[in-house]
């Protein structure tokens, strides 16, 4: 840091401010790129029919559907409904056509683009060719908040956009690269069905809808994109409906070819899916989530090879079978999560550490959290958990002062009635879900613990000098953990209680985390929890 | 791209020239205006008469969504502009965008300024726009000019106070002005909608606009795909073009397919989205329409949105609903994922299958089943609760659930026997 060099600032800065104060004025403010017609088109080299066939390997029909429905050149479109399950290509396959087709067209998604507005400026943006910067704040062209002005500006846009495309139709050779070809102008909508739960989806899924009879623009093409069904759209007010175009998801026999791609041996590949795929179908068929699956079970299946090119006879591919078989029934009850490299290298370490019992090796991963929590946190979910799962009038016969709960009272042998009602409470309490608690219960029973955790690790150090990071007072501010917890929807904030006004939380964790949480804090949460 | 098209194949040309015709509402309805007797004569009339005699009218155009009533009405107005170059200009509003008094009038100032090359100023308030809408009626009244306001959604303009509506009739009335007030809407008793003090003001005008009979239809179809015999499409192909049409529209199969698509989709405009898929399935190698077009756009129009789902679901999600159907057959009325998960573990203690997955992969299935709209919440504020908890309803039927099991490929045999319980 230069000091000579900062002025005489009488005004705090922070430090950050300090450091970058040079570095600003060394450097001079680059040029911000401004986008031009050619922006319009895809970007890249277009391709031939037969590239856009062999990139998307079972949607030949969808393929030639869609460029029949899109038509040649300069050829008017009714608007078109692009729908069928999450990860079946839909968007890719639709900008991978305007690659190949090399018109121009703009796109949005109803994710990024989370209201009207923002949705009504990005297009405008893209039309008018303008790039947020910093220059101006990163404001938007136009500020455009209602359809009216929408429908206005956009008119006016679109009609400016194809007048120079039209210009440029003129001129020869427009096949070079970059310059996009024709005179219509494709609006692309994505994510249709995030409209659906918009404040204004009322009025805005209906002007989304008759957009096209609005403008009267035979060379605007509209083509919607969605995840659900067009019945799912139906609303007070009526339309002529988009043309439907539908993609199905993947058969078992396409995931095969999907996956047999850029696949370096393939016989192995091949008769690792012939074992593993018929089982992971029969769960979900979604290829997202196949994928990664398959890729980490396909890592085992490959570990006794010494040479991975080479191709498998009958024997080897027998004894790979057996030895990756535990692994596909434990890992079909996984929800499939792409973990983080650590956690992938202390797996590797574990499991050849255990050599005799693989399968231990596996859930020994299971009873770990794989996210970090600060141990005051950590408390303050199990009491929350506790909070909801116990009702109120036992807090003072579980935590009394002593901290030690009894639970050789209650072992008496249960009768058939008693069985029966436990179950009807059981389901109960399944349908209600956890109860909700004030906040001065949740404090008072994290109290409890907290003091029982003391008390016990104090008798833990006297035998042992080192601990493992955990602090032995927990001096952290609760109520600021109680917001972070609320926030990352372990905690949620129930309805307030109608007599006080005050409001209630309710815990959102599972048994299995919980009890996860306090393995992980060595501490005696079945004790705690009440059982009928 | 100039020398490729001059090698443009005629079947591109024809197929270039069919697609424009079919979104061009003009060509669509032009033939269907010709008789004396139509909608297009009765509606140039009474606004011809309107700016002939300078008088005041109000008139509302009713018929369902497709069936040509702005098609038409711009048919007349382009005819009149035609006619009477001067003494015309055209107000156009939108319901879907224009129901907020102050945008309405925000937009009738916008083009009256663009019409008469004023100036529009954006901040303008409401009481700044209404003041000169008004002086702008009374000159144009005093010059002979007819004002003509086209209130496209007419129902949306009825909601709420309708002061907007009551403004305009009040002024036509007070003012010495010269404007046509014409309504378009789908809604039949849209004048029931109108207040008492707006609907004294308006004429009980009224244009239905009904589906055309059956032999007007055959004789559109075949004025919009004929190709013209006088154009730059070559003269035989032309002529081979319309022949194999008129066979194919002869024939019985065709007759019954455009008689289904009819029965439920009874407008122009659905019939010419329908034309316009079986043109654009049109094989460019083939060179001529086929009847296997038609068949084609005919079934892109039937789906089954619901089967469909099933069939791409997966074999757990199935199971899921099937224990969700189960449910309610035992009369449980609301449940939740944890009810459904007791069904499911019953099912598998009862019958050992191999198809028993953990809970979280099950509630996987579950948020895929509440993506794809299988089931859904009851209700949506329940979002203080987990996706566990919060009861759930199915929005598929048990015969359709049915249907979509038997049509499921490699359907396990337990998942039948359970529905037929």
């Amino acid at each position: 840091m230069d000091m000579e060099g900062s002025p005489q600032v009488t005004r705090r800065t922070t430090r950050s401010c300090a450091v970058s104060s040079n570095d600003v004025e060394s450097t001079k403010p680059s040029e911000s790129y401004k986008p031009t017609l050619n922006d319009l088109a895809f970007g890249k080299q277009p391709f031939g029919l037969e590239d856009l066939l062999s990139r998307f390997p079972c949607r030949r029909t969808q393929i030639l559907e869609f460029l029949r429905l899109l038509g040649p050149l300069n050829s008017p479109l009714f608007p078109v409904l692009v729908y069928g399950g999450p990860s079946t290509g839909k968007t890719s396959v639709t900008l991978q056509v305007f690659r190949h087709l090399n018109r121009p067209f703009i796109y949005s998604s109803c994710v990024t683009c989370y209201s009207p507005r923002i949705l009504f400026e990005s297009m405008l943006n893209q039309l008018l060719f303008h790039r947020k910067d910093s220059k101006h704040s990163y404001s938007s062209v136009k500020r455009c908040e209602r359809p009216s002005d929408f429908v206005n500006y956009l008119r006016e846009a679109l009609e400016n956009v194809i007048s120079s495309l039209k210009g440029n139709s003129g001129k020869s050779n427009s096949k070079m690269s970059g310059r996009p070809d024709g005179t219509m102008v494709y609006l692309v909508f994505d994510n249709l069905e995030c409209v659906r739960y918009w404040d204004k989806s009322s009025t805005i899924l209906p002007f989304l809808f008759n957009l096209y009879d609005i403008l009267k623009m035979p060379e605007v093409g509209l083509i919607f994109i969605s995840n659900i069904s067009p019945d799912m759209y139906y609303l007070n007010i009526g339309y002529v409906e988009p043309i439907p175009l539908y993609f199905l998801n993947y058969t078992e026999d396409d995931l095969r070819h999907i996956f047999m791609v850029n696949q370096t041996n393939r016989k192995l590949y091949a008769s690792f899916l012939d074992v593993v795929l018929r089982p992971f179908c029969r769960v979900t068929r979604r290829v997202d989530e196949l994928a990664a699956a398959l890729s980490s079970l396909f890592k085992k299946y490959c570990e006794p090879l010494s040479d991975k090119e080479v191709a498998p006879n009958e024997e080897m591919k027998r004894k790979l079978f057996s030895q990756i078989r535990p692994h596909i029934s434990s890992a079909l009850n996984e929800t499939f999560q792409v973990r983080s490299q650590p956690l992938l290298g202390a797996e590797a370490n574990k499991t050849k550490k255990t050599n005799s019992s693989k399968m231990s090796g596996i859930l020994e991963d299971f009873d770990k959290i794989d996210f970090h929590m600060s141990t005051s946190a950590k408390y303050l979910l199990i009491s929350a958990f506790l909070a909801s799962r116990n009702p109120a009038t036992l807090d003072a016969s579980l935590f009394d002062s002593t901290g030690v709960s009894d639970s050789r009272k209650r072992k008496r042998k249960a009768s058939e009635k008693s069985m029966d009602q436990k179950e009807m409470a059981e389901q109960e309490l399944h349908m209600k879900g956890p109860g909700t608690f004030p906040l001065e219960r949740l404090l008072a029973i994290f109290q409890c613990i907290t003091s029982l955790a003391e008390d016990s690790l104090d008798e833990e150090e006297s035998r042992e000098l080192t601990t493992e990071g955990s602090s032995r007072g927990l001096m952290s501010d609760v109520l600021l953990q109680l917001s972070s917890l609320c926030n990352a929807n372990f905690i949620i904030k129930g309805g307030s209680c109608p007599l006080e006004g005050s409001t209630r939380y309710r815990t959102a964790v599972s048994e299995d985390l919980a009890l996860k949480v306090a393995r992980s804090l060595k501490f005696p949460l079945s004790k705690y929890l009440y059982r009928r | 791209m100039g020398r490729e098209k001059e090698k443009e194949k005629p079947s591109e040309e024809a197929l270039n020239l069919l697609r424009s015709r079919l979104s061009d509402p003009n060509f669509i309805f032009r033939p269907l205006s010709d008789s004396p007797d139509s909608n297009y004569s009765k509606l140039k009339f009474i606004i011809s008469t309107s700016v002939t005699e300078a008088c005041n009218n109000s008139i509302l155009l009713l018929g369902p969504r497709g069936s040509g009533k702005v098609a038409v009405l711009e048919l007349v107005l382009s005819d009149l502009l035609l006619q009477y170059p001067e003494a015309i200009s055209v107000i156009r509003l939108n319901g879907l965008l224009h129901s907020d008094d102050n945008c309405a009038l925000k937009e009738i100032a916008r083009q009256l300024c663009m019409e008469h090359q004023l100036l529009f100023s954006k901040v303008a308030s409401f009481d700044d726009n209404s003041l000169f809408v008004i002086a702008m009626l009374r000159e144009c009244g005093l010059a002979h000019k007819t004002i003509i306001f086209v209130l496209d959604e007419f129902d949306f303009f009825a909601q709420g106070k309708q002061r907007l509506l009551y403004s305009l009739l009040d002024a036509m009335q007070s003012v010495n002005s010269q404007a046509v007030v014409i309504g378009v809407s789908c809604r039949l008793d849209v004048d029931q909608l109108l207040e008492k003090r707006v609907r004294s003001r308006f004429s009980h005008r009224k244009l239905l606009f009904l589906s055309p009979s059956k032999e007007e239809t055959e004789r559109l179809m075949e004025h919009i795909l004929s190709l013209p015999v006088d154009s730059s499409i070559p003269h035989n192909y032309a002529a081979e073009f319309n022949g194999r049409l008129k066979k194919i529209f002869s024939d019985e199969r065709f007759k019954e397919l455009i008689n289904t698509y009819l029965s439920y989709n009874f407008t122009i405009g659905h019939l010419v989205r329908f034309l316009f898929q079986a043109v654009s399935y049109m094989d460019l190698d083939v060179r001529f329409l086929s009847h296997e077009n038609f068949k084609t756009a005919l079934s892109s129009n039937q789906r089954q949105p619901k089967l469909e789902c099933i069939r791409d679901c997966s074999i757990l999600e199935l199971y899921m609903l099937v224990c969700m159907k189960r449910l309610e057959v035992k009369e449980q009325n609301s449940y939740n994922f944890y009810s459904v998960m007791t069904e499911y573990k019953s099912i598998h203690d009862s019958s050992q299958t191999s198809d028993n997955y953990a809970a979280n992969v099950c509630l996987r299935a579950f948020e895929h089943l509440l993506q794809r709209q299988l089931i859904s919440f009851i209700d949506n504020k329940g979002h203080n609760q987990s996706v566990e908890f919060r009861p759930v309803k199915l929005l598929i039927s048990s015969a359709e659930l049915h249907q979509g099991l038997k049509s499921y490929h490699q359907c396990p045999a337990i998942l039948l026997r359970l529905m037929d319980r």
